[in-house]
């Protein structure tokens, strides 16, 4: 029943009792209902960055972004600012950005190669693995009191890759990457990393867009939405409505929050696709349309993604913030700055054996369809902010948003090689699982509760 | 046209004069979104290109944008271009409808080259926005054009763009520069 303003007012007055941050529940799996003021409560968010981004495994960077010793990309984990670097020893570090002096930032160039990093207030002087090189006046000032081994830049407590994807975690207690991972996290990965040897193409394109960081994360599961925000970009011809509201789609659910959701290709038509490109130099499928079907059926791919996971065209999300873009050509980091803003970081990935001209039509792919200016991704934006700000109403905030599509209607099937996947129409399952999970996250005190608490994939009925 | 430092004092103000002209008309049409006539002052070769930015040392400023062919915000030739134009007026470009209001600026305009009917012309540039009731962008920087005197008109063969941001502090970029 839609619930009359005076509905509104009585429910207003029992959340009213107990502050957002209280709540015992903020998402009924059973329902589809979350309270929408975790899209703006700034209590909330606070906590999402000690329970969320100070606990997870975050991306930051592709190894060939930081070829050398030296090489250096600045990111975020949460509202930590990283330093993220190659060391003399080839390692890659992952160095909080502040000086154990003041904290004052030692590093301030967004990418580049450096010999240390100076910090521009006294001169404390960092190596690349954050070791503290020198202090100006030590002997003189400091007349030799001073802790050097003990003030080097704080490192992350554990930096690991998975296929050239370097991940950092602020937490000792975090499981290892591939465990946190799981068969889902990995294959997210793998959608990228399975099309051959990769580098990023220089240029992350960043901007900043006023809306919670979670709604710019559960679109990417929302093939609800292209037909309507994205017709005006159907028109130009740039994209066609077969590729943008495909029927047939498969989510596949995995521990800790990872998930993939959107088109999947049936056995049948993978076989079709299989005769069609096997065989063939896949960079070089002509129609970019065909470029994610055509390197997909290669041994290799079919050998890594698995028999499921080899039909998905869908869009992986490595939880908390990562979205991996259907055709393995981009990743975009939604990093949060504050509850009411985010920015949006592009990542393009091609293979290093792609023909000049291969590589030139994914990027222009790329910077058409994707980033601040593109097409496609202009529209959306401006749902985020909105839904935001629909969020923020006094009484507004009280009435839940719906999550509901297809709750009970379908089936997670099991395939004999372990992986699994809904396949069926559209429908909201990513968003349902992305925020159960993430409640599982705001409501474990440690890694060790949300390690024993957390869910396991579905199984059965979803 | 004779090399740019073979014209005389009023040569040179005449041609500034003209150019001003043009490039203050061609702002005009984009912010009375006049795009279809805006289109048609574009070149058939148009390159229209705004790279990426991001904080450089001074020792690696060479680094500042990415290169041609790199990742870009706009790389477009005119196919893309008519593709922005055909969005905006397509009836449900959500970004744009209701439309935002926008104000170019066009300052410091320099003529710095001159190859035939290719003319090279700097300017500073200031785009205003504002959308709905509280957005407002604004973006400040650097146009690089090659104008061309096509039929005794001037059309525009070139816009390279550098913006004086490196996160676009902005939902999108659903404007034209």
């Amino acid at each position: 029943m839609y619930p009359s303003l005076e509905n509104l007012t009585r429910e207003g007055d029992r959340m009213a009792e107990l502050d957002v941050i209280a709540r015992d529940s903020w998402f009924d799996a059973d329902t589809g209902e979350l309270d929408r003021r975790v899209f703006s409560d700034q209590q909330l968010y606070q906590e999402e960055l000690k329970k969320i981004f100070a606990r997870a495994w975050n991306f930051m960077c592709h190894e060939s972004q930081i070829p050398d010793p030296g090489s250096f990309f600045l990111n975020r984990i949460g509202d930590d600012h990283v330093i993220v670097v190659r060391d003399r020893k080839n390692q890659v570090q992952v160095l909080l950005n502040s000086c154990a002096h003041r904290g004052n930032t030692v590093c301030r160039a967004d990418q580049g190669k450096t010999r240390s990093f100076f910090c521009s207030y006294h001169g404390w002087n960092y190596d690349l693995d954050g070791k503290l090189l020198a202090i100006p006046g030590e002997k003189d000032f400091y007349r030799n009191d001073i802790d050097r081994e003990a003030l080097g830049l704080a490192t992350a407590a554990q930096v690991s890759s998975y296929k050239g994807f370097v991940f950092a975690t602020l937490d000792p207690a975090a499981p290892p990457l591939e465990e946190y991972l799981g068969w889902v996290g990995r294959l997210g990965i793998d959608s990228i990393a399975a099309r051959g040897e990769i580098e990023v193409v220089d240029g992350i394109q960043k901007n900043r867009v006023r809306c919670n960081w979670k709604l710019a994360v559960d679109n990417l599961f929302d093939w609800y939405h292209p037909k309507v925000t994205h017709g005006s970009a159907m028109r130009t011809g740039l994209v066609s409505v077969a590729d943008m509201y495909p029927l047939n789609q498969m989510v596949i659910l995995g521990e800790y929050g990872h998930a993939i959701g959107g088109p999947g290709v049936s056995e049948e038509k993978q076989a079709e696709l299989t005769e069609k490109f096997h065989g063939k130099n896949r960079s070089e499928a002509a129609d970019r349309r065909d470029y994610h079907n055509a390197w997909k059926t290669s041994d290799e791919a079919r050998e890594i993604l698995g028999p499921v996971g080899v039909r998905s065209r869908g869009h992986p999300n490595i939880f908390p913030n990562l979205w991996i873009t259907l055709g393995g050509t981009q990743a975009c980091l939604r990093i949060p700055c504050g509850p009411l803003e985010t920015e949006l970081w592009w990542f393009t990935f091609v293979e290093k054996s792609m023909s000049a001209e291969a590589k030139r039509d994914l990027i222009q792919a790329a910077t058409h369809i994707f980033g601040p200016a593109g097409l496609l991704e202009q529209d959306d934006g401006e749902n985020w902010s909105h839904s935001t700000r629909g969020s923020i109403g006094t009484v507004t905030g009280r009435r839940p948003v719906n999550l509901s599509m297809g709750r009970g209607h379908d089936k997670v099937k099991a395939d004999p090689s372990g992986q699994s996947s809904i396949e069926t129409v559209i429908n909201e399952h990513g968003q349902r699982w992305t925020y159960r999970c993430w409640q599982e996250w705001m409501k474990a005190d440690s890694w060790e509760s949300l390690i024993e608490n957390h869910s396991a994939a579905p199984t059965g009925v979803v | 046209m004779g090399a740019l430092e073979d014209l005389s004092l009023q040569e040179n103000m005449l041609l500034q004069y003209e150019v001003e002209q043009f490039l203050y008309h061609e702002a005009r049409l984009l912010d009375e979104r006049r795009f279809d006539e805006w289109l048609e002052l574009l070149t058939e070769d148009v390159h229209y290109w705004m790279p990426v930015r991001r904080t450089t040392m001074v020792r690696e400023i060479e680094k500042e944008f990415t290169a041609p062919g790199a990742m870009a915000f706009f790389d477009d030739d005119k196919k893309y271009l008519t593709m922005r134009v055909k969005k905006m007026s397509a009836g449900n470009a959500w970004s744009e409808d209701p439309p935002s209001r926008t104000r170019h600026f066009v300052t410091n305009i320099r003529i710095v080259d001159i190859q035939g009917d290719d003319l090279t012309i700097e300017t500073n540039f200031h785009l205003y926005r504002t959308r709905l009731d509280s957005e407002e962008d604004s973006w400040i920087g650097r146009r690089e054009d090659m104008l061309r005197r096509v039929d005794g008109n001037f059309m525009i063969a070139r816009r390279h763009i550098f913006l004086e941001q490196t996160v676009i502090m902005a939902q999108n970029m659903s404007n034209l520069f």
